[in-house]
């Protein structure tokens, strides 16, 4: 038997192959971020920097929505709350990066979980529908709680990324490139160990997970708030990069652009995160001559990726099977056992 | 001389009703340490609604389940499953898009906290779940199959599956939902002796079986139930020849 303990027998278990590949990963991004900077193209790099936030985003969405089952249509929002704390307490408080980033994470681990409680005891398509709600309560607040956030006008000269006078483009791409390493190798070992499995046994079956002694209710909340907290760390990072930022990014739009890069990706696979993250943020930057009918673009890509490769490229579970599940299940209970 | 320990399980004048149907009606029970016990009933005697109301899944109207003394009233199912009692469910629950390593694994996690995920290597919790999950596939005899996909499996080598993760959580009693049904008679007779040596070992066992068969042959002990009242509590023989079981299964003659 090839189980070793502290492996779980997973088929895709890191052994010696999967480490050298992760290194060999690793290296090639730091020498294509390093090109990228010799390139001295803002565009470019900035274009290196929103893939990399969205490879957090879709890694932390996987983390719920791949791993644990829990349908999220409104990560986009708490990608938005993590990206308005940041903003809001460097602009108006002047706090320095170093405190908004992890503040932003914090705010938006919070909300979650606030709006969270009452949401969990939903099961399947209800939790769905009501991410969907609450996505569109953030993002109406955001456009309407003008005295706070600006409104539409969004909230402009955000400062820039600083750490012991460090700063600028190049410093940008390094922060981010390491915080989505450290997002992507938290992922990994909350989805690769025993506590992997009990998320993945709530997606299966989650009365059944209830049955075996899982605490059904607080793992849910525990890695939903999780996954909002480094949706919150991307919005900051998004916030102090860009400079700028309004309601409009963090709409429904933004939740399904990063649902579809895990489903094209593979839902619960941290690979399928990153190649789902980076086709789709990189093929409307191609298609940019087409301009707004690029985004079909994306949905072109998904449809074809549902029809003909159901896991996405390396997923564990297929997209339309976790939807059939989720409509399938418990007709008459809407509320989970616990 | 110390007082005798409480019995493993016990069933006080317990009773469910569902609108007006009384579903389980005043029932009482003891199972001790040891034991290998048969629930028994025709469709609808109220077998599965007992069961629930053991595991938590359902709370009783009236009456209370004790476990080892301790009331199991106003306790969640992962709860009464953390003080020692595990189940296997009669139509398979088994989770498909995990592999059978992993399946038995979800039955011996319990409460794997945040530290635990991010430094299992190092563990002792990690290990001691990876070495229950190793030995119970093997005593099923699933070993060969760890890094198989649960849903590749057969229907009966899935039926032993939910009883491998079931006894990874190293229970104090182990219920079985209609192990046997579905399976060909020689899985039967395997079944048979594999739950024989589960009690051989000192685990206590309650079977919950629509048929008799099994029931008979294993069990030192056969609960009947009928329409929600428990007709019979005796050895199999006695059972056997009880007028009342006969009756129910049988029916009175205009049935």
């Amino acid at each position: 038997m090839s189980t070793r303990p502290g492996e779980q027998g997973r088929r895709d278990e890191a052994g010696p192959v999967k480490t050298r590949l992760n290194a060999l990963l690793v290296a090639g991004l730091v020498v294509l971020l390093a090109g990228l900077v010799a390139y001295r193209s803002g565009y470019f790099n900035q274009i290196a920097i929103t893939t990399m936030i969205f490879v957090i985003l879709a890694a932390s969405l996987n983390l719920i929505t791949g791993t644990a089952g829990l349908l999220s249509l409104g990560h986009g929002a708490f990608f938005g709350v993590g990206a308005y704390a940041a903003a809001l307490l460097s602009t108006k408080l002047g706090w320095p990066f170093w405190l908004t980033l992890p503040a932003a994470g914090a705010i938006a681990a919070l909300v979650g979980a606030v709006v969270a409680v009452p949401t969990m005891r939903l099961t399947s398509i209800y939790f769905a529908v009501a991410t969907l709600g609450i996505g569109e309560m953030i993002y109406v607040t955001l456009l309407n709680w003008v005295g706070v956030t600006r409104g539409p006008m969004g909230i402009r000269s955000i400062p820039g990324m600083e750490i012991f006078g460090l700063q600028g483009m190049v410093f940008n791409m390094a922060v981010t490139a390491t915080l989505m390493l450290v997002a992507l190798w938290l992922v990994h070992r909350l989805t690769h160990s025993y506590y992997g499995n009990s998320l993945r046994a709530l997606r299966e079956d989650d009365a059944c997970a209830d049955a075996m002694g899982i605490d059904v209710g607080r793992l849910k909340l525990q890695s939903f708030g999780m996954a909002c907290c480094l949706a919150g760390v991307a919005g900051g990072l998004f916030a102090h990069t860009t400079g700028y930022i309004s309601p409009e990014s963090f709409r429904f739009g933004e939740s399904i652009l990063i649902l579809s890069m895990i489903v094209v990706g593979g839902l619960g696979s941290i690979y399928g995160s990153i190649i789902g993250a980076v086709l789709l943020s990189v093929l409307p930057e191609l298609l940019r001559d087409l301009g707004s009918y690029r985004m079909i673009a994306v949905g072109v890509v998904l449809f074809l990726s549902i029809l003909f490769l159901p896991r996405g490229l390396v997923g564990e579970v297929s997209a339309i099977d976790l939807i059939r599940r989720q409509v399938k299940r418990d007709p008459n209970a809407r509320r989970s056992a616990w | 001389m110390t007082a005798t320990p409480p019995p493993l399980l016990s069933l006080r004048q317990i009773t469910r009703r569902f609108g007006g149907l009384t579903a389980v009606d005043s029932v009482s029970a003891e199972i001790d340490r040891g034991e290998l016990v048969g629930l028994i009933g025709p469709n609808g005697a109220g077998k599965t609604t007992l069961f629930n109301l053991i595991s938590g899944v359902t709370p009783p109207s009236s009456g209370e389940v004790a476990f080892e003394g301790r009331t199991l009233t106003g306790l969640r199912p992962f709860e009464v499953a953390r003080l020692g009692v595990a189940r296997t469910f009669q139509n398979l629950r088994i989770f498909p898009n995990m592999t059978v390593f992993d399946n038995v694994s979800v039955g011996a996690i319990r409460d794997c906290g945040l530290s635990d995920a991010l430094f299992e290597r190092s563990s002792a919790r990690g290990r001691d779940i990876s070495d229950v999950s190793t030995e119970m596939l093997a005593k099923v005899g699933l070993a060969d199959l760890a890094d198989e996909l649960a849903a590749n499996l057969s229907y009966g080598k899935r039926k032993m599956l939910e009883i491998a993760r079931a006894l990874a959580g190293r229970p104090k009693l182990l219920i079985l939902d209609e192990p046997a049904a579905g399976l060909n008679d020689t899985e039967t007779i395997a079944l048979a002796q594999f739950i024989e040596n589960l009690r051989a070992e000192g685990l206590t066992v309650l079977l919950v079986e629509h048929d008799m068969g099994l029931v008979m042959r294993v069990c030192s002990r056969v609960i009947v139930l009928a329409f929600g009242r428990k007709i019979a509590d005796a050895d199999p023989a006695t059972v056997r020849q009880d007028p009342a079981v006969l009756d129910a299964y049988l029916g009175t003659g205009d049935a």
